[in-house]
C-alpha cells in the first residue's frame, strides 16, 4: 500500500521516494480515502511522478479513480524543455467535456413537458453503442476543417453564433491542430460520428437550478434558482479515441528511442520536444476540435428540440451557453513556477480547468467571477457549477475535479440492478431517463458512482475551486 | 458447456472499465475467443446473422500488441461499417501477424440489443501466457 502523509482537512502527500521526481499531491477527505485505497489509483500518481521534466507534484483531484497510466482525476505539469507528453495523460476520450447551457424558462413552465423535451432530444440528437449520423456524410475535406476550427466550423455551418465561442474553453479551437498527424482511420472512424452522443456515460440532461450558493457569481454567470439549464457532455467518438490509440503506439517506441524508464507501459510518453511528442499535441488538438464542434451542433440541436416542444423562439426561450470545458486534454500554458513565468504542458486527465478572476484566458463577461467550472453527477442526484480561483492557479496549475467518478463496476452495477426498473424509480423521483440501450442506464445507476457533493466540497473546502450553484436533472438522455 | 472446461471469456472486476480473463486451447483459439469477448460486450450475440464476410490482415510489433490491435480493429470495422463479427476464424497467426476471416452482421438497432460501447482495447495489464490447458489472456476495454 502507498504510503500517505496527512496535510490537512483535504491535501494528502504520498512522499517522494524511490524513482519518484517529485512527491504526490491528492486531494480527497478522510471518508473518501478507504475507498480510494481499494483500487491502484495512488500507485499511478507515484508512477506519474517518476516521469521527466515534471513541474510541481503528480496530483489527483478527489474524484480519482483507476486509469491507464495516469489516474482518471489526474493533473500533472511538465516543462517544455525536459518534459513529456503522454497520451495515457490525456486519455481515449480526447476533450471529453461538458457544456452548461441556461435559458429563461422556470422550473414549473418545463417539468410538464419534460417527457416530450426528453423524446425530442432522443430524436434529434443520435445516441447509443452504434450511433452514426446517416443525414449528415462529411467529406475528408471537411472533416479536416473540423478539426482545425472545431466549433468556429459549426458557428460558420449554421450551428450556433459567435457568442456561443466566447464562452467555451479555448474558444473552442484549440490552437496547433494539424489534421494531417491524424490518421486516416481515424479519420474514417469521425467521418460519421460528427454530431453524436456516444455512449456510457454521455448524455444530454435538462435539469434546473436547485440550489444558489452565491447570489453574486450565479448572478454574472446568469443562473437563478430554479431556473431550467441543459448539460451537455460528450467528447471526440470514435476520432479521439483512434488518434489516442495511434499514438501510444507511437509513443511506446518513442519511449524507448528516448531512454525514457516506464514503471508502467501506459505511461508511454516522448520529449515535448521530439516530433514525436509536437505530432501528438498537433493530432490531440485537431481531435479536441472534433469535439468542440460535436458540442456546438448537439447544442444547436437542443435549442430546436426546445423550440419545438415549447413553441418559443431563441430569444424568449433564452438558451445561451454558460461555459464549454474540457476534462480530458493536455494544454500548453503559462504558469508562474519559483517566480518565474514558465510554459507548461499541462494534462488533465478527468479533470477540468479551472483559472481564478482576472486571468487573460477567462472570457471578459467572467473576468471578475473566475472561470465558470462545470462538474456532472450520475443521472439520480445532482450537478455542479464552480468558477476557479486563485489558490487552484498557485496550487494545481489551475486544475479541479470533473465529475462524480466511478465507485463500483459496471459488472457490479448491472448485478444491482438486476430486477430493478431503473428508469421507474428515477421516474419517482421525478427524473425522466431515455437511453438508447437497457445496460447502459444500468451500467450508469447513481450508487455506481461517487457522490459528486462530496467531490466538489473538497475543491471548494480545499480552496481551488468555488461553488456557485447545484443543478438538479428533470430529463436525461443517455447513449 | 462441458463441466470443468473454462470459459471461453469471463470479466474481472474493475471499476470504470472492462477487464476480460479470455482463454483458449490454442493461441488462434485464444485470438478468436478475444474477438467474441469484445462483440459479446457491444451487443449479444446470438442476434447477429453470418451475412457478412471480411478478412482482415493485423500486423504489430509483438504478440500482446497483435491482441490489442485485432480488437481495435475489429471496433475500426463497427464504427465505420457497423459490421459486428459472430464467428472467428484466424487463419494465420504469428507473433507479428494475424489473419482472419470473420462473419457477421451489420449493426441495426431494431434487431440488435445496444449493450456497451467500447471506446478501445488498452495495454493496461496486458497478458498473454500459457496455461496447464492452453493459453490465457487478460485484456482492458477503455469505456
Amino acid at each position: 500500500m502507498i504510503k500517505l502523509r496527512q496535510i490537512d482537512d483535504y491535501r494528502w502527500e504520498i512522499p517522494r521516494e524511490g524513482k519518484m521526481r517529485t512527491r504526490g499531491l491528492i486531494f480527497a477527505s478522510q471518508a473518501m480515502l478507504t475507498k480510494i485505497q481499494e483500487d491502484q489509483s495512488l500507485q499511478q500518481v507515484a508512477n506519474v511522478a517518476t516521469l521527466p521534466g515534471i513541474e510541481g507534484p503528480s496530483m489527483a483531484m478527489p474524484d480519482i479513480h483507476w486509469g491507464y497510466g495516469f489516474p482518471i482525476g489526474g493533473v500533472a505539469a511538465f516543462n517544455l524543455e525536459e518534459g513529456v507528453v503522454s497520451p495515457g495523460g490525456v486519455g481515449y476520450d480526447i476533450n471529453c467535456g461538458v457544456r452548461l447551457l441556461r435559458t429563461n424558462l422556470p422550473r414549473e413552465e418545463v417539468e410538464p413537458r419534460v417527457e416530450d423535451l426528453v423524446n425530442t432530444f432522443f430524436n434529434n440528437i443520435p445516441s447509443g453503442v452504434g450511433s452514426r449520423r446517416k443525414d449528415l456524410k462529411l467529406s475528408m475535406p471537411t472533416l479536416k476543417e473540423v478539426m482545425r476550427y472545431g466549433a468556429g466550423w459549426g458557428v460558420k455551418n449554421g450551428y450556433g453564433s459567435q457568442a456561443d465561442l466566447e464562452h467555451i474553453e479555448a474558444a473552442g479551437q484549440i490552437p496547433g491542430a494539424d489534421p494531417e498527424m491524424v490518421s486516416q482511420f481515424a479519420m474514417d472512424r469521425g467521418k460519421d460520428q460528427l454530431g453524436t452522443l456516444g455512449s456510457g456515460n454521455h448524455f444530454v440532461e435538462v435539469g434546473y437550478v436547485l440550489e444558489v450558493y452565491d447570489e453574486k457569481l450565479a448572478a454574472t454567470l446568469g443562473l437563478f434558482k430554479n431556473q431550467v439549464t441543459v448539460i451537455v457532455h460528450t467528447g471526440s467518438r470514435g476520432l479521439g479515441h483512434q488518434v489516442c490509440d495511434d499514438y501510444i503506439k507511437v509513443m511506446l517506441r518513442a519511449a524507448d528511442k528516448y531512454g525514457i524508464e516506464l514503471p508502467d507501459r501506459q505511461l508511454c510518453c516522448a520529449p515535448l520536444t521530439s516530433p514525436e511528442g509536437k505530432q501528438y499535441l498537433a493530432a490531440m488538438a485537431a481531435a479536441a476540435n472534433f469535439a468542440f464542434a460535436n458540442r456546438q451542433m448537439i447544442t444547436h440541436w437542443v435549442r430546436e428540440s426546445f423550440e419545438q416542444v415549447f413553441h418559443m423562439g431563441p430569444k424568449r426561450l433564452g438558451l445561451e451557453l454558460v461555459y464549454d470545458v474540457a476534462h480530458n486534454i493536455a494544454k500548453v500554458e503559462e504558469h508562474e513556477v519559483n517566480g518565474k513565468k514558465k510554459k507548461l504542458c499541462v494534462h488533465r486527465k478527468g479533470a477540468t480547468r479551472a483559472f481564478p478572476p482576472g486571468h487573460p484566458e477567462v472570457p471578459e463577461v467572467y473576468r471578475e467571477t473566475g472561470q465558470p467550472v462545470l462538474i456532472p453527477g450520475d443521472m439520480g442526484r445532482y450537478s455542479f457549477v464552480l468558477v476557479g480561483t486563485q489558490q487552484a492557479l498557485t496550487e494545481t496549475f489551475g486544475s479541479t475535479c470533473h465529475g462524480a467518478g466511478r465507485e463500483m463496476s459496471r459488472h457490479a452495477a448491472l448485478k444491482m440492478a438486476k430486477g430493478r426498473s431503473i428508469v421507474r424509480e428515477l421516474a419517482a423521483k421525478g427524473i425522466i431517463v431515455r437511453g438508447a440501450g437497457r445496460a447502459t442506464i444500468d451500467e450508469e445507476i447513481s450508487e455506481a458512482y461517487k457522490d459528486v457533493e462530496q467531490v466538489v466540497n473538497v475543491t471548494h473546502g480545499a480552496g481551488i475551486s468555488k461553488k456557485v450553484a447545484k443543478l438538479k436533472p428533470l430529463g436525461v438522455i443517455k447513449g | 458447456m462441458t463441466p470443468g472446461r473454462p470459459a471461453k471469456y469471463r470479466q474481472l472486476s474493475h471499476t470504470a472499465d472492462l477487464a476480460w480473463r479470455i482463454r483458449g486451447a490454442s493461441l488462434t483459439e485464444l485470438f478468436e475467443n478475444a474477438g467474441g469477448a469484445l462483440i459479446s460486450t457491444l451487443t449479444d450475440r446470438r442476434f447477429l446473422r453470418r451475412s457478412q464476410v471480411r478478412d482482415l490482415t493485423v500486423d504489430s510489433p509483438d504478440l500482446e500488441a497483435l491482441l490489442v490491435d485485432w480488437l481495435n480493429r475489429l471496433l475500426y470495422l463497427f464504427d465505420v461499417e457497423g459490421f459486428l463479427g459472430r464467428e472467428f476464424k484466424v487463419v494465420e497467426l504469428s507473433p507479428q501477424r494475424l489473419r482472419a476471416r470473420v462473419r457477421g452482421d451489420i449493426f441495426d438497432p431494431a434487431r440488435h440489443p445496444e449493450k456497451t460501447a467500447v471506446k478501445a482495447a488498452t495495454y493496461h495489464h496486458l497478458e498473454i501466457k500459457r496455461t496447464h490447458r492452453g493459453w490465457q489472456a487478460t485484456v482492458i476495454l477503455d469505456l
